[in-house]
């Protein structure tokens, strides 16, 4: 019973804590396909970027991945500022056929970024071996009796932590300060908001530079429990699509709640299916909250509200 | 504009029409991924190319001429992989060498033998490309099959496990180096309990992990590219999983960025290889510190076989009647000559044509380094069995 | 006139191999035709009916499947797989539309992307059917010359581009444009939009299933990697029509020249090297800011910027 009880457990561990940082990954992404209704296919591409600056941070000046964040985060955030400035908003301007050409903007984008990183940064692999990369804590040590064994792992704790205190910060800038707001006004109702008198262009590049500033973060907390290459991007691009989805456009509780909730199936489709099939679970799951969920995990948060 | 236009005319020209150089060189394209997901490995084939052409054009050349090298990115996909071989033999460059990928391979394998262009395999592992009765297609590499050879040796000698765990990522490489360890476990006796494949680049392997550590099994037996290796390390050192053995097929297992990333997690680790830089092979030792002193680490065996891969088509370029592609195609049949890889000689064995069938090794991470552990015949060190768990590790 | 320039170019082509060109060019032609056949098909669904899907390479893969699996499974020559290919891509239309075309804008757009991806790692997985990762290899290929592949991508080519005109042309064309610009008022007067979008849908899918069939036929290896990729396929296959003119009839044809000849083309610059993609993308995104309708779209645009033309 034990080892059932023990397997359970440490997958439903690591679920969580890779949901943590699926959740940070899609939050950027959630807040920019909410907010401007822009797919941004260079997400990924962008948080290799920002690996990048983390990895020569500690290479270059032995800075921490950790504190790289508040290095990693501006520069991505100025990144994001201006690709909204100079590319994404003289397509949206232009009068076409169909309306998503921005898609294939950022296609573009992306192509030119990991490719700039090859050839620039060639295409090793990098990564940074911290001291604590495999530091973990073990039940055993505490519980000297324990019947099972299970391990919480520093830097992926770590990185849940960072995860949720983050989005708890954005969480209050959201809802509690007048830019919050009027950001969460542009992404409700374009014209309303522009009548309301908000600056909607200025929220507009806001909104790209802070999702941009987002995934810089994770970023920063992602490279100590991975490694680092230009081509990197599009497997997290998928997945940030697949939170955006599953928590509800521009959501931030959505997006953690959502991330929480793939992290763990994953884990357990990995365990219990066969890890082959983890990533069509992602992708069916996606597919049933478009169908069934249009509105995420958010909408079911509302519901509950309003229901009180 | 009418710049531009011309520039994009000259370049249809040359495209259609190839370019030609000195009467005094030999050109040599190869086709290799320089871009995408792979670029690491096409990177370490091109410098390994680079410095044996410069050394066989400081003794003279090839038959006088200037071996002059050409590079051509074909991004891992077979199709661009096909189209650059297909400009090659248009351009009648007599014969193919490169690639790095098995699907690469096997389609630049299918043209080779459609146009009658001898082709050399230097790092494909798929079996089937030596299998198809291919009279133009010649591997100088082991085949997958193969590769894991001294470790199942490593491992009924010295370990004599009874059971086995096999992780592998769900690549042609992956998939076929799990299915031949399978098989080679089965006729051993020793009982798979865990068999379970992983996306390439996945970032938590602690579920499929937590599954194994259930399992209780002797050894753990994996099989990845790059990095994959480094991570399902950490990873079984921070799930505190004891097990007899770690065992890697290669590949991402026998490169220095396998103890650069996962440091401690990495000691003890045994892995397949193909080839090693203090092995005493005729020239193995000046390639490898030539490498290193350029590039900064020693050279994995896929460098180390693209570099004999020149010396071989030397060999063959200077053994043919002419430089037609029948003639070279027969040199080539007929090599029999020892080069920095190891032995190289292509026979019809076993079912495969054209193999060169050469002995694998097996590697030890000891103390932060690859030592060459078995055979014992050319081991560098001596073997650590049976290893120390996680909890006794410092 | 103008009525006969797609037989002229038709014509034109069918002579091409006449000239002797080398193989690599004849190879990169007949990618660019295959390339033409799924934009067009694309353009059908996306351009005229405003559907924009993410995930052709279900259906590109899903007839090189059909035909790889016929072939694998059975030993039948893979041209067998064509009529297989047909019926395949038509279900799984069918199954795709039923489960995504209720969603409106990225929704749809996302989940297309999500079913392609679906399609990928179900091919992976299901070893016993597709071989996984380990391909499909057709052993001795039909023909050695490139010639007759040439004139059967151009025999379907040239039916797709005649298809997509027949219908474009009909009422059906009409009903299409009428729900891409405006479902509800399409619906509002009477057009079943769902059955319509159905239609364009089947159409699409079934000319790229015959694309992948004949991809199969022609390259002798898929995996699913290959040939259900995101990247390489279906991101591809928008760029062709984006690029080359989306609501066309030449953009597509238009696409592919440019990203199947212009990338083979900036790919093999000597000096460039590695950096071909910064280039081809930097190119795109020019192509896309200056003319978001595409080359052909944006004709006259594109005419105006270029300088060539009269002086007004």
């Amino acid at each position: 019973m034990a080892p059932h009880i023990e397997l359970f457990l440490q997958t439903l561990i690591a679920g969580i804590l890779l949901g943590g940082l699926y959740a940070l990954i899609g939050l950027g992404m959630a807040l920019i396909l909410g907010v401007m209704r822009i797919i941004n296919l260079a997400h990924g591409d962008q948080m290799m970027i920002a690996m990048y600056v983390a990895f020569f941070g500690y290479d270059l000046f032995h800075i921490d991945p950790y504190i790289s964040i508040f290095i990693a985060a501006p520069v991505l955030f100025l990144l994001g500022v201006g690709l909204q400035k100079f590319l994404i908003t003289p397509v949206l301007r232009v009068e076409s056929i169909l309306p998503h050409n921005q898609v294939i903007l950022t296609v573009g984008i992306g192509m030119v970024l990991s490719n700039l990183a090859t050839v620039f940064f060639t295409s090793d692999y990098r990564s940074t071996p911290v001291s604590y990369a495999t530091t973990a804590w073990y039940l055993s040590d505490y519980w000297k009796d324990a019947p099972i064994e299970l391990s919480l792992s520093l830097p992926w704790t770590v990185s849940f932590v960072f995860s949720v205190i983050i989005s708890t910060l954005l969480w209050f800038f959201l809802g509690k300060t007048d830019t919050g707001r009027s950001i969460r006004a542009t992404a409700q109702d374009l014209d309303a908001a522009l009548l309301m008198g908000v600056n909607v262009q200025r929220m507009r590049m806001l909104t790209f530079g802070i999702g941009s500033a987002l995934v810089g973060a994770a970023a920063c907390l992602f490279i100590p429990i991975y490694y680092l290459y230009p081509a990197l991007g599009k497997q997290f691009t998928n997945i940030a699509f697949v939170i955006t989805i599953l928590g509800g456009l521009g959501s931030v509780e959505g997006a953690i709640v959502g991330g929480v909730i793939l992290g763990i199936f994953e884990s357990m489709t990995s365990t219990y299916l066969g890890m082959g099939w983890a990533p069509a679970g992602r992708f069916i799951i996606f597919v049933l909250v478009l169908i069934f969920l249009p509105g995420g995990v958010a909408s079911l948060i509302k519901k509950k509200r309003l229901a009180r | 504009m009418k710049r531009f236009l011309s520039v994009i005319l000259s370049t249809i020209v040359f495209m259609l029409f190839g370019g030609n150089l000195h009467a005094a060189d030999f050109e040599l394209a190869i086709p290799l991924p320089l871009t995408g997901s792979e670029a690491k490995f096409g990177e370490i084939q091109k410098r390994s190319y680079e410095i044996a052409a410069a050394e066989i054009n400081a003794k003279g050349g090839i038959k006088g001429k200037r071996l002059v090298l050409r590079f051509e990115d074909s991004q891992a996909k077979p199709e661009t992989a096909r189209a650059i071989v297909e400009k090659l033999i248009g351009n009648k460059q007599p014969i193919i060498v490169g690639e790095y990928t098995s699907s690469c391979a096997k389609a630049v394998a299918a043209v080779a033998e459609e146009r009658k262009t001898p082709y050399l395999v230097v790092a494909s592992a798929a079996d089937e490309i030596t299998q198809k009765n291919y009279k133009y297609v010649f591997r100088q590499n082991a085949t997958n099959v193969h590769y894991a050879d001294a470790v199942v040796s490593f491992m009924t000698e010295v370990v004599k496990p009874k059971t086995m765990a096999i992780i592998y990522e769900s690549t042609n490489f992956g998939t076929s180096g799990a299915e031949d360890m399978d098989k080679q476990a089965k006729k051993l006796g020793i009982s798979v309990l865990v068999k379970e494949k992983y996306e390439k680049g996945a970032v938590d392997f602690k579920p499929i992990l937590s599954k194994v550590k259930a399992a209780r099994p002797d050894i753990i037996y994996m099989v990845s590219y790059v990095m994959d290796a480094s991570l399902l390390m950490k990873q079984i050192k921070e799930l505190r999983i004891e097990a007899k053995l770690y065992a890697g097929g290669a590949a991402g297992f026998a490169i220095p960025e396998f103890i650069q990333n996962a440091k401690d997690a990495a000691e003890y680790v045994v892995t397949a290889t193909l080839w090693f830089h203090k092995l005493k092979y005729p020239g193995a030792a000046s390639y490898a510190e030539k490498y290193k002193q350029k590039y900064g680490d020693y050279p994995s065996y896929h460098g180390a076989s693209a570099y004999s891969a020149i010396y071989v088509i030397k060999n063959a370029l200077e053994k043919a009647k002419s430089w037609s592609t029948d003639d070279i195609r027969s040199a080539l049949k007929a090599t029999n000559m020892m080069t920095a890889y190891g032995p190289v000689k292509f026979e019809d064995k076993d079912g495969y044509q054209n193999q060169n069938f050469h002995e694998t090794f097996a590697l030890q991470v000891l103390k932060g380094n690859h030592e060459l552990i078995w055979p014992a015949k050319y081991a560098t060190a001596k073997y650590v069995y049976p290893i120390p768990a996680w909890r006794d590790r410092r | 006139m103008k009525k006969y320039i797609p037989f002229l170019v038709l014509g034109c082509m069918a002579l091409l191999p006449l000239l002797g060109l080398s193989d690599y060019l004849m190879h990169i032609l007949i990618l660019v035709l295959m390339w033409s056949v799924i934009g067009m098909a694309w353009n059908l669904l996306g351009g005229y009916c405003g559907q924009v899907s993410f995930g052709h390479a279900a259906f590109f893969g899903v007839g090189a499947y059909s035909a790889g699996m016929l072939y694998y499974h059975t030993g039948i020559a893979a041209w067998w797989g064509m009529p297989i290919a047909i019926v395949a891509a038509l279900l799984v239309a069918l199954g795709i539309g039923v489960i995504s075309l209720r969603l409106r804008g990225p929704y749809f757009v996302l989940s297309t992307l999500a079913i392609g991806e679906i399609f990928r790692i179900f091919a992976e997985n299901l070893e016993t059917y597709t071989q996984g990762n380990l391909g499909i290899m057709i052993q001795e290929r039909t023909w050695v010359e490139k010639a007759p592949y040439f004139y059967i991508i151009l025999g379907i080519a040239a039916l797709t581009f005649a298809v997509v005109k027949i219908v474009v042309q009909s009422k059906w064309g009409y009903y299409f444009v009428a729900i891409r610009e405006d479902q509800y008022a399409a619906e509002s007067l009477g057009i079943n939009s769902t059955l319509f979008k159905t239609i364009a849908l089947s159409l699409s899918g079934v000319f790229t299933g015959i694309a992948g069939a004949f991809y199969m036929n022609y390259m002798g290896y898929i995996d699913p990697g290959i040939v259900f990729a995101l990247g390489d396929i279906s991101i591809l296959t928008v760029m062709v029509v984006m690029v080359g003119g989306v609501a066309t009839y030449w953009g597509p044809v238009v696409g592919a020249v440019i990203m199947v000849f212009f990338s083979e083309l900036i790919r093999s610059l000597p000096t460039i090297g590695s950096a071909h993609q910064t280039l081809f993308g930097i190119l795109l995104i020019v192509i896309i800011i200056f003319l978001p309708n595409g080359i052909a779209g944006d004709l006259p645009k594109l005419i105006r910027i270029l300088g060539i033309g009269r002086k007004q």
